[in-house]
């Protein structure tokens, strides 16, 4: 008996956060993508050097991070697929939204301090914590996204 | 240099696989592969029982009852006296069995390995005569005969190792687990229980000269089914591990009719709480 409670618990409990999980991250989904439109012409690059035909005014390091957890359905599902192996889809989305999310944030900061231009952008992943002591779940991880602001003018040559 | 403003693609980091149809895979196979491992487990646990040798069982699990608090209580001897009795008509018993008593209101008897038959106090409440007590004493015996105690033993073992393997997955995972325990516990199947009742009513017919009572002891186990109070259970009622059909009591009847056994006779009182008579 107590272990059919178990069970149902369980099964309620990946089925809310299903739901619930689902609308967390169709909204964060959204927020994402308006966000890259307001900020796209803030260019965010990798490269390391100042790009030719502009003169650099001001410099200095920017960066965003971000802490995004994943909920219990998904948590409990990548659980399974560490059984049979295979694409841990479930954490997919995650890390794409914590990216995304993380670089936002850096051109965030770097419009705000007023640069034109984010070069050698590079992104970093931490795991935070354990869902629980006794517990190899992830509660979810940590992308940070930082590089060279660059307060930029036309070179007048 | 000109900058390009792209905005970034969708879809290309991110699966566009349905989660719940990954989850119902999932699902399915792990229950597919668990329960196949367990029947897999319970098979080989089927085929090495009989190659258990009873001392080698008497030795591993002989102690069981004598350090329990059961086999001092002192409503133990005059169940022990009965079960010697019948014991006596098994000609090849493996080994010494034993009887104790459990308070425990719920009427309900086992056999654990090495020989020990532990009897709850609400059976010896309830047991209409000797008779009743000696059919399910005998019956006990009838597992221990066939070793069907060390095959439930042995399942449960299997099924717990195979759910421990995986224990380590998340609530639902022990949940289940909790669930497979419970049924293991629920023990033995049909056959094992119609095979001990056989057993049993031969050893009865060979203690009495005839099976009366038998019928009797289901009706008092029934009815105190009913009388029990709906508070939480402890331990499983004799009639949930022992399911009472109406096929087992025409079995029993068709069993003695075959030997022209009689079903009538003289039935011997059970003298219940001698401490306090």
């Amino acid at each position: 008996m107590d272990a059919l409670i178990q069970i149902g618990f369980a099964l309620a409990l990946l089925a809310v956060t299903y739901f619930t999980g689902r609308r967390v991250e169709r909204r964060h989904y959204a927020s994402i993508r308006a966000r890259e439109r307001e900020l796209a012409m803030l260019p965010a690059v990798t490269f390391r050097q100042i790009p030719s035909g502009w003169v650099v005014d001001g410099l200095g390091v920017v960066s965003g991070s971000v802490v995004v957890s994943v909920d219990y359905f998904k948590r409990f599902l990548a659980g399974l697929r560490t059984l049979v192996g295979g694409r841990v889809t479930s954490y997919e989305t995650l890390l794409d939204r914590a990216r995304r999310e993380a670089i936002l944030r850096c051109k965030e900061d770097a419009r705000q301090r007023g640069y034109q231009a984010v070069v050698n952008l590079r992104l970093e992943t931490t795991r935070v914590s354990r869902a629980s002591n006794n517990s190899r779940a992830t509660a979810g991880v940590e992308v940070l996204a930082f590089g060279t602001g660059l307060e930029l003018r036309r070179d007048p040559r | 240099m000109q900058y390009d403003p792209k905005l970034p693609a969708d879809g290309i980091n991110t699966s566009a696989e349905h989660p719940l149809r990954e989850f119902a895979l999932l699902v399915a196979g792990l229950i597919g592969a668990v329960l196949a491992l367990i029947a897999i487990a319970a098979l080989a646990v089927d085929r090495l029982v009989p190659l258990v040798p009873p001392s080698l069982e008497a030795r591993w699990f002989g102690g069981w009852l004598t350090d329990a608090a059961a086999a001092s209580d002192p409503r133990s001897a005059p169940v022990q006296a009965l079960l010697d009795r019948v014991v006596s008509h098994w000609s090849d018993a493996p080994y010494p069995f034993r009887a104790g008593v459990i308070d425990e209101p719920d009427p309900n008897a086992l056999a654990l390995p090495g020989g020990a038959i532990l009897v709850t106090s609400g059976l010896l409440d309830r047991v209409g005569s000797e008779n009743e007590l000696a059919l399910v004493l005998g019956h006990e015996l009838g597992h221990f005969r066939a070793r069907d105690h060390l095959r439930g033993l042995g399942r449960g073992l299997a099924a717990q190792l195979v759910l421990g393997a995986l224990g380590g997955s998340g609530d639902l995972v022990s949940g289940l687990s909790a669930f497979a325990g419970a049924l293991a516990q629920h023990g033995f199947d049909r056959r094992q229980e119609s095979q001990a009742d056989t057993f049993g009513l031969s050893l009865v017919h060979a203690e009495y000269g005839h099976v009366a009572g038998a019928r009797d002891l289901f009706a008092h186990l029934a009815r105190s089914q009913r009388d029990a109070p709906a508070t939480g259970r402890r331990l499983a009622s004799y009639l949930d591990t022992h399911p009472l059909s109406e096929d087992r009591v025409a079995a029993l009847a068709a069993e003695a009719a075959a030997h022209d056994w009689a079903t009538e006779g003289p039935l011997t009182p059970w003298v219940r709480r001698p401490d306090a008579e």
